[in-house]
């Protein structure tokens, strides 16, 4: 058996790589959360609309987004879309089904933000002649928003999470640059243990801060 | 039943009276309103004079908010018509985007839990509504929303956040907010009974001042001695239907109506 070199040493080798990887990782995130959110909120908009096939369409995209694994939407996506003659590179895939994946979940959670509005606000509203969607956006929308930051972030924790499942489909990312690592010393536990550390780097201070900001939140206006 | 009860149930669109309309501000005609077969509103007519002061009285389950409400639309009655500020309006119709909102534009409303928007300063809350809804610049509708400040007495307080004020102080904000829109009428609905005793004064106080500037108000209160000593009209209610109305100081003094009476001494009068 050949002699392992000592831990540091074997890390400081392979995080050059790892760190690159990292980076691809936040920018799957990153780029799935720019386009996510607004998604989300369109699509939570036409769940709650009032026109009855608006919002069944917007039932559908949001329910069939929950509903499927993340991994099998990626792989709809990657595998299934050339059937019908679309081709995408992997990185836009992968893209595509963490976007649309994370924004069902924020219609979700956007929902629940509007709906705890209380319903006088709405009425104020109503009463002061404002048109709907001047209320919405102006008073509605400022006072949801804030109460779902944390579970927003928390759901953006997770994406970032889940930018992983790109590995699968080939995109240089953390998971698959650690794979790569893995397989050339073989020493597939260590390498897995900086890779959670890689995550972990980014992880678990957005979850402090989320935590803090809740804390903050829940202070009245 | 008085000479008053019996001239308020000829319809309001009664066009054959000889009755001079312009004189009145609002004139409800009919008015049936029911939530899942529970009738709230027994077709109930109401005249309200403009510059008058009509104050609802009546236990609760009365249906003295849904009239209100009925007035500006937050509710949609069933039946029946109204003549707001010279405007007809037919009940059993929908009314479209426009005409809704013009007609709300006609009406100043006041929420028993005030109903301020709480991300915005007290300034803000008075401003936004004017600009939006009137069209207005910002440098005209902060001026005259100092000024309503100034006028409720909060013009030092503009800066501050609802959730910084006193109950008394927001309502008093949401007081400003709806004149802000220069409505004709201001609906009140139990503007006091979510505040302390001590704090519904200065509450009743600007309602005092604006009742005795000349502005149309309709006050659905528990306050009796504001219906009696501001009050021009007085509109007793239950069970869905106007049992008595006419001056404060001659039913309170001299209730003849019996379940009037049993209100009255109820509350204490």
């Amino acid at each position: 058996m050949v002699p392992k070199e000592p831990l540091l040493q074997f890390w400081g080798e392979g995080l050059p790589n790892m760190l690159h990887g990292l980076q691809i990782s936040a920018a799957l995130a990153g780029v799935s959360m720019i386009i996510g959110l607004p998604l989300g909120l369109l699509f939570c908009m036409m769940v709650m609309g009032r026109n009855r096939v608006v919002s069944t369409i917007g039932l559908v995209i949001v329910e069939i987004g929950r509903g499927m694994p993340a991994l099998i939407i990626l792989y709809l996506v990657y595998f299934g879309l050339p059937s019908f003659g679309i081709l995408l590179e992997s990185f836009p895939s992968a893209i595509i089904a963490l976007a649309w994946n994370y924004s069902c979940y924020c219609s979700e959670i956007f929902r629940a933000g509007i709906q705890a509005v209380p319903g006088g606000q709405n009425e104020a509203g109503d009463a002061l002649g404002l048109d709907d969607r001047i209320t919405f956006f102006y008073v509605i929308l400022p006072q949801a928003f804030r109460s779902i930051i944390p579970a927003l972030l928390g759901q953006t924790i997770l994406l970032f999470q889940d930018t992983s499942l790109a590995y699968t489909v080939a995109v240089p990312e953390l998971m698959k640059e650690a794979y790569t690592y893995g397989s050339t010393t073989f020493q597939y536990l260590r390498v897995f243990v900086l890779a959670g550390l890689c995550y972990a780097v980014v992880t678990l201070p957005a979850s402090w801060i989320t935590r803090w900001l809740e804390r903050r939140l829940a202070l009245s206006y | 039943m008085t000479l008053a009860t019996l001239v308020s149930q000829s319809v309001a669109a009664n066009t054959t009276d000889d009755i001079d309309h312009s004189k009145y501000m609002i004139e409800l005609g009919g008015v049936v309103k029911s939530y899942g077969g529970n009738t709230i509103l027994h077709e109930v007519s109401l005249r309200v004079e403009r510059g008058e002061v009509c104050s609802i009285i009546g236990p609760s389950g009365a249906g003295k908010s849904t009239l209100l409400r009925c007035v500006n639309l937050l509710e949609q009655p069933d039946d029946g018509n109204m003549v707001i500020d010279g405007q007809f309006v037919d009940f059993t119709e929908n009314l479209g985007k426009t005409d809704l909102m013009a007609l709300r534009r006609k009406c100043g409303m006041v929420f028993q839990q005030f109903n301020l928007f709480p991300h915005m300063s007290a300034l803000k809350n008075v401003v936004f509504p004017q600009m939006h809804v009137l069209g207005r610049g910002k440098a005209e509708a902060e001026e005259r929303a100092m000024e309503l400040l100034k006028r409720v007495g909060l013009e030092d307080r503009a800066d501050h956040k609802p959730s910084q004020l006193s109950g008394g102080q927001q309502q008093r904000v949401a007081i400003a907010r709806a004149l802000a829109l220069d409505p004709a009428v201001m609906l009140f609905d139990e503007p006091t009974s979510a505040l302390d005793p001590e704090v519904s004064g200065e509450v009743l106080n600007v309602m005092r001042e604006l009742a005795e500037g000349g502005m149309t108000m309709c006050v659905v209160t528990h306050e009796m001695s504001f219906a009696r000593d501001v009050g021009d009209h007085l509109v007793v209610m239950a069970d869905g239907r106007i049992i008595d109305e006419g001056d404060p100081k001659e039913i309170m003094a001299h209730p003849v109506n019996e379940r009037t009476k049993q209100f009255l001494s109820a509350v204490g009068r």
